[in-house]
């Protein structure tokens, strides 16, 4: 067997860039027939939706259109705005880049829970020392003129 | 082994470009089927699902990101995925958990979107080739097949007219199926006049690339006599992989499919498969596929397929009718969930539920089969009423 390089410590293993084999194809991806109701609440109007299963007694956020449960089709009589406040379900303080670099300030990224549903986000406007479970925090939108109708119109969820 | 019957299906509509995710797209699938039957979720033991290439709904661990849209919540779920033969693939691995006897129903889902690969879907076939020999080459499934069909088309003397007959009539078969993507009837000229895409293939040759879910629910004996009087027994079942190593087939034989047959063949008990059978649907991604794999299928003699051809055999009320349903040319070509289409048709064939398409004489027993990974896998669904 030959041995083009040896990687001796698994720390110089550092990433792999999958340009350098010049991939063909790109994907796009739509938001669906659920998510694309959900993003046009967040950009038209800043509200965010959930989606309720009477049966199961669980309210889904972002908005589906099926319960994962009992898969009961979820339709438009059962989506309800669900506020732009939630709290800190469990958060982590990253502070490497995706290749591994030392970033310049650490960021904070929380499952925030509203309703029965967890988003994934962003904290801002806050120290890391405050954050803790349970942290009650809101969405703090971008102002309507640079709302794209994706989850980045949300700028990041904020104590109050 | 228990016997296992289909005792439902469902499916969406075969579409280019769907605003459906994934997720959506099964959901839609597996509510139908559920629906189609009387059953709910929590009747299901178990689920099996597919998807061919993440590559194409571009979400690695495809299989674990639909789960929730197959009714795979917190249930004992297996994904398979051997590219364009999983569709059937996908059965006879449902089949395998309820023959077994560990579970009573099993709900079968596949799914694909290929319309989130841009700006083709093609383009993602580069990479299954060998990446030494093969891909500096730019390989692409286009050229790939045209190579086995002009090889096909100059052992037996068969014309581009003669593989165009087949896309004609399976778009026609379509036209029927309300879920097929197509609107309008070919002619054999326009498809032999269409663009050429790499010699011999031509555009209307090809099935189009398309988003779409189809699932059925599987029983065990004793929940299927339960539930309907109509259940549509899995017979057999087979699978086979023959080389990924294009210089050691012949190419104008599928023998992997053969060998998939002969497999469900003998478990169905079927000595003369061309006799026995009363409804072929062979995987037809090109029109020349599915003559190709009616000979492997042992349901035509090797080059005189395309003589039975213009005989009207295989016409639907031929004494072997051939993708009633429309096939992938007729239909659409959602990879995965084409195959699982196919044996929905035959769910509805047999049960005398096809509406339009239905095939006259109360076929009693059907062949479905789906073909793909390296070009080199054939799974063969055998069911009987």
């Amino acid at each position: 067997m030959g041995i083009l390089q040896r990687i001796t410590r698994n720390i110089d293993n550092r990433y792999w860039d999958p340009g350098l084999i010049g991939f063909p194809v790109k994907n796009s991806y739509t938001a669906g027939v659920a998510g694309q109701r959900f993003f046009e609440e967040i950009k038209e109007n800043g509200r965010i939706f959930g989606s309720k299963c009477a049966g199961c007694d669980l309210t889904y956020v972002p908005a589906r259109i099926y319960c994962e449960r009992c898969l009961s089709g979820l339709e438009e009589k059962d989506w309800v705005d669900v506020g732009d406040e939630g709290t800190v379900y469990a958060y982590t303080e990253v502070h490497q880049t995706k290749s591994g670099e030392a970033k310049e300030k650490p960021s904070l990224i929380a499952a925030v829970k509203i309703a029965d549903g967890l988003l994934i986000h962003r904290l801002g406007d806050c120290l890391p020392e405050a954050v803790h479970i349970g942290m009650p925090v809101k969405a703090e939108f971008k102002p309507k003129n640079e709302r794209q109708g994706g989850i980045e119109d949300i700028k990041y969820f904020k104590p109050f | 082994m228990r016997k296992v019957a289909i005792v439902g299906a469902g499916m969406t509509k075969f579409v280019r470009r769907a605003l459906e995710t994934p997720k959506e797209l099964s959901f839609q699938a597996t509510k139908t089927t559920l629906d189609s039957c009387g059953l709910t979720l929590d009747d299901v033991d178990c689920v099996a699902h597919g998807t061919a290439p993440d590559a194409f709904d571009g979400l690695h661990q495809n299989g674990e990101y639909m789960v929730d849209g197959c009714g795979g919540w917190n249930k004992p779920t297996m994904r398979v995925y051997v590219g364009g033969g999983t569709g059937i693939h996908a059965i006879a691995h449902g089949w395998h958990h309820v023959a077994s006897g560990l579970f009573d129903t099993c709900l079968v889902v596949c799914e694909e979107k290929m319309s989130s690969a841009m700006p083709h879907a093609q383009a993602f076939f580069l990479t299954i080739f060998d990446s030494i020999t093969e891909r500096a080459l730019e390989p692409n499934l286009l050229w790939i097949f045209a190579l086995e069909m002009n090889r096909y088309m100059e052992r037996y003397g068969y014309s581009k007219e003669d593989m165009a007959l087949v896309a004609v009539n399976n778009k026609l078969n379509g036209l029927k199926h309300p879920a097929s993507q197509f609107t309008d009837q070919v002619t054999v000229e326009d498809v032999v006049n269409s663009e050429m895409m790499a010699y011999p293939v031509s555009r209307l040759d090809v099935s189009p690339v398309s988003d779409g879910a189809a699932a059925v629910l599987l029983a065990s004996e004793r929940v299927a006599r339960r539930l309907t009087d109509k259940p549509v027994w899995i017979e057999g079942v087979g699978w086979s992989l023959d080389t990924a190593y294009w210089a050691t087939r012949d190419l104008y034989y599928p023998r992997y499919t053969d060998t998939a047959a002969r497999m469900a063949y003998e478990m169905a008990g079927i000595r003369e498969p061309a006799k026995q059978i009363n409804i072929a649907e062979p995987y037809d991604p090109f029109d020349y596929k599915a003559l190709h794999h009616m000979e492997g299928l042992q349901l035509s003699p090797r080059g005189k397929t395309v003589e039975l051809l213009r005989d009207g055999h295989f016409d639907r009320d031929g004494n072997l009718p051939m993708c009633p349903s429309g096939g992938l040319l007729g239909v659409g070509n959602p990879i995965a969930a084409a195959g699982t289409m196919k044996v929905c048709e035959l769910f509805w064939q047999l049960r005398g539920e096809a509406d339009e398409r239905q095939v006259p004489g109360n076929p009693q027993l059907g062949v479905a089969q789906s073909w793909g990974d390296l070009m080199q896998v054939s799974s063969v669904v055998v069911v009987g009423i």
